[in-house]
């Protein structure tokens, strides 16, 4: 069976999405948003995580349904796409994450679920590798489609999942960030192929976080906040400054914290702390305590540097001093006796032992990191956990029940208090409010203020700005793996962490250069 | 002081929740009671003392190897080696024990020299990464190989002269408990200690339940890993020294046959999770002691005994497929 390819007839698409509504459950990801692409233009998505972005972008390619709204494409009604529909109408959505079988040549992933066959449904391999290398031609890269694409590096994948979309004629290609692992010269090429493209009729989403990108290739913009529409308009009309104002919003009017700069001694030093290649050359002291907050956008390699400082992976360059001794930090354990503990991502992932019960799950580190005790003592066990719920105010029913019956917020709570009763100098929080409630993150909030109070030093990662605001010292900002600057308390605004997370800084920079 | 009804209410349903949470925690027991409740009916004189021990004592040796699998399972892994380990370790035992004529150096011989074989298996999963089921797979054909070589085929006997010696201490009886059944509920109890009192227990468990955790809780994963696997290895020594005792020859090519068959079974009957994080070492005991019910009933019942193996595997999938059923 050959796919039906759609019929170019020379138009470019005109697409319009009106009044968009789409829930997840109880969340509103999308409350009624208005998008339109007409011509063969490059247009610009912009908005903050979780600001609906994705998930508009999901429903014109068919994998959600939204609730309500319509989709008019070409002046026909097209409200109910589903994924093959949404192909043959000539869209193509290259997806953020890699989508390909790393068992598999380059060439049967380009042509995955859509193979050419002859007559009698036997593969036709000459076809496709032929077609797979004209297309690799077209965009200017090196890539042997018959090169298993476990071989392949991440970016020569990304090149790989954009072919895919070049494969077959198409009226509108979605990019969801499609540059965050290629090299300059990839992206100036990936630029060169988006304008061939856009003067053959094709439009383009591109939706990404990196204003220098932006200003570089879009031709118009569409700006969304919390899931609703902001504005929309030619690119050449703003500037970055703008750009990032519209994001963030003028609405930020939550109570102004106050914070004393910090002038005590550092108790932890990373210098020029590589790992490849997620981050590279990363390098900043911790104060005794201090709260420094450490963001960026997605791609920034902030998870792997969490790890790093852990023990949990190895580094490839650079060292870390703990009260000025260099720490060996080969594995967690060596972390945790240098008196770091770490709160991890992804609580369900990560933190949580499901088939445990709650007071065993907050013993868990104490088990493993205090004394040479060989057993469990029940009673000092079954205190532990009257203390900690006490002080964390955790809502539990009986502790021997499963940690599962908690909420996400008590279940964190517990997490915090394993590691609390460590006592550690140094405690790493990777995005440690991710998916509780807003009275569960006040109270964390709190705690870690008065955590920096008793002159522990906190390193809080996070990408939710208010959140930053709420605790931090000192704000680093990572771009592309890379320390982009450190903000003072004074410093530290949305708009500000936007400008340098975005990278505006440096698109400044190169402008002065040429 | 007089309670009133709301207080009584919220009483009785702490108390019915901590029933309820009893048997969620012990649901082999439920099972063992319905079986014995068949077994009775089959024969009225099942519940006697002496058919009692008899069970326990005819449960023993594969029984000893199910403690171990325990651990092995709720840790996420599994051990299908054990049978070939019990070959090897049984066969060149019988050499030791006619040397050097010690009950106590072949014992210490078989505990050791298992628990090495084990360590080899857990080497290779954790630094080796290699799936457990490939690994032990794997082994369970090359153990078994080398001590069928050893023997060139033939039997490994016992000397005449010492003879005694080891089968009074195996099949003997102390105040009229069969020593087997001793040793069987001794292993068990310490086991038991293992899992439910001390630190190493709760890293098996936390293992099995969420590995990337129990890493980040700073728990050496593999340190934990290997150690079951030694465990294992040490009890299927212990196995196997029980059935020299036993059979006081040995035939390399099907001794400890199909024993990590029933040893998965008694686990999967004791209600242990095969995906790993759940499971209980009572369970196991009482799970060994229904296979070898299962058994006798299906003697009683005049079931061919060639059925057997169709019966054991009827069981064993429904053991896992009701265990599935809870946990969706």
């Amino acid at each position: 069976m050959s796919f039906p390819v759609f019929i170019n007839d020379g138009h470019p698409m005109n697409l319009i999405m009106r009044n968009i509504v789409k829930s997840f459950g109880a969340t509103r990801a999308l409350k009624g948003v208005d998008f339109t692409v007409t011509d063969a233009e490059v247009h610009g998505l912009l908005g903050e995580n979780g600001a609906g972005k994705s998930t508009l972008m999901n429903i014109l390619g068919g994998t959600y349904n939204q609730n309500s709204g319509d989709i008019i494409i070409d002046g026909k009604d097209c409200s109910t796409l589903d994924t093959n529909t949404s192909f043959s109408l000539g869209i193509r959505f290259i997806h953020q994450e890699l989508n390909l079988v790393n068992d598999l040549m380059a060439y049967e992933n380009l042509f995955l679920g859509r193979e050419k066959t002859s007559q009698y449904g036997r593969l036709d391999k000459l076809a496709m590798i032929q077609a797979s290398t004209a297309v690799f031609k077209r965009m200017n890269v090196d890539i042997d489609p018959l090169t298993e694409v476990r071989d392949l590096d991440t970016s020569q994948k990304q090149l790989v999942e954009i072919a895919r979309a070049l494969l077959f004629d198409c009226k509108l290609i979605i990019m969801d960030e499609p540059t965050t692992a290629l090299t300059n010269k990839e992206i100036s090429n990936l630029f060169d192929i988006i304008r061939s493209l856009k003067n053959e009729g094709v439009s383009v989403i591109y939706i990404s976080h990196k204003m220098p990108e932006l200003f570089e290739i879009c031709d118009s913009y569409t700006v969304f906040r919390d899931g609703c529409f902001i504005q929309s308009g030619a690119i050449k009309d703003i500037d970055e400054h703008i750009a990032t104002e519209l994001l963030v919003g003028r609405k930020i009017d939550s109570d102004e914290v106050v914070k004393p700069a910090n002038t005590n001694s550092s108790v932890m030093d990373i210098n020029a702390l590589s790992c490849k290649p997620y981050f590279r050359d990363v390098s900043f002291s911790l104060k005794k305590g201090e709260v420094l907050a450490i963001t960026g956008l997605f791609g920034d390699g902030r998870g792997e540097l969490a790890e790093c400082l852990f023990g949990a992976r190895h580094t490839t360059d650079g060292e870390i001093l703990i009260n000025g001794k260099v720490s060996k930090h080969r594995r967690i354990k060596d972390a945790i006796d240098a008196s770091i503990a770490m709160i991890p991502r992804n609580r369900k992932e990560r933190s949580i032992i499901p088939d445990m019960s709650i007071q065993d799950n907050l013993s868990m580190a104490s088990f493993s990191n205090n004394g040479n005790s060989l057993f469990v003592r029940k009673p000092q066990e079954r205190e532990r956990f009257s203390r900690c719920q006490k002080n964390m105010n955790i809502k539990s029913g009986h502790p021997d029940n499963l940690i599962t019956s908690l909420s996400g917020g008590n279940q964190q709570k517990v997490i915090f208090s394993r590691w609390l009763e460590l006592d550690s100098d140094i405690l790493i929080l990777d995005n440690p409010t991710q998916g509780i409630d807003v009275g569960a993150k006040f109270q964390i909030y709190h705690l870690i203020n008065q955590l920096s109070e008793q002159s522990k030093s906190c390193i809080l990662f996070s990408s939710e700005f208010p959140e930053i605001y709420q605790v931090a010292d000192r704000c680093l900002v990572m771009y592309m793996g890379q320390v982009n600057t450190i903000l003072s308390r004074e410093e530290l605004t949305e708009m500000n962490v936007m400008y340098y997370a975005t990278g505006s800084n440096l698109e400044v920079k190169n402008a002065i250069n040429q | 002081m007089r309670l009133t009804s709301d207080a009584i209410m919220v009483q009785q349903k702490a108390k019915g929740e901590a029933l309820k949470r009893f048997f969620s925690n012990h649901p082999y027991l439920i099972s063992f009671a319905v079986l014995a409740v068949i077994a009775t009916i089959i024969n009225p004189d099942y519940l006697t003392y002496t058919s009692l021990s008899t069970l326990l004592k005819q449960s023993a040796i594969k029984g000893v190897i199910a403690l171990g699998m325990t651990l092995v399972i709720i840790s996420g892994n599994i051990d299908l080696s054990v049978g070939a380990i019990v070959a090897l370790v049984s066969g060149l035992g019988v050499v030791v024990f006619n040397t050097t004529e010690s009950i106590v150096v072949t014992l210490l011989f078989c505990s050791l020299f298992g628990s090495i074989l084990g360590w080899i298996n857990g080497m290779f999963i954790t630094k080796g990464r290699i799936a457990a089921f490939i690994v032990t797979l794997a082994t369970m054909s090359a153990y078994r190989s080398i001590i069928v070589q050893i023997g060139q085929g033939g039997p490994f006997n016992v000397d005449m002269n010492v003879l005694s010696a080891i089968t009074t201490v195996v099949n003997g009886r102390t105040l009229g408990v069969p020593h087997l059944a001793l040793i069987f509920v001794f292993l068990a109890v310490a086991m038991h200690l293992l899992m439910s009192q001390t630190k190493f227990g709760r890293y098996v468990y936390a293992v099995g339940s969420n590995e990337e955790a129990a890493r980040l809780t700073g728990i050496n994963v593999h340190r934990v890993k290997i150690i079951t696997f030694c465990i294992i290895g040490a009890l299927s020594g212990i196995s196997a020294f029980l059935l020299i005792g036993r059979l006081t020859s040995i035939t390399a090519v099907n001794a400890g046959i199909f024993f990590e068959l029933d040893a998965i079974a008694a686990v999967a009957i004791g209600g242990a999770a095969m995906s790993g994080g759940r499971g209980r070492i009572a369970g196991t005991f009482l799970g060994a002691i229904m296979l070898q019910m299962i058994e006798g009933i299906l003697i009683a019942a005049a079931i061919p005994p060639f059925l057997n193996g169709l019966v054991k595997g009827i069981i064993i999938l429904l053991a896992v497929l009701f265990q599935n059923k809870k946990s969706d």
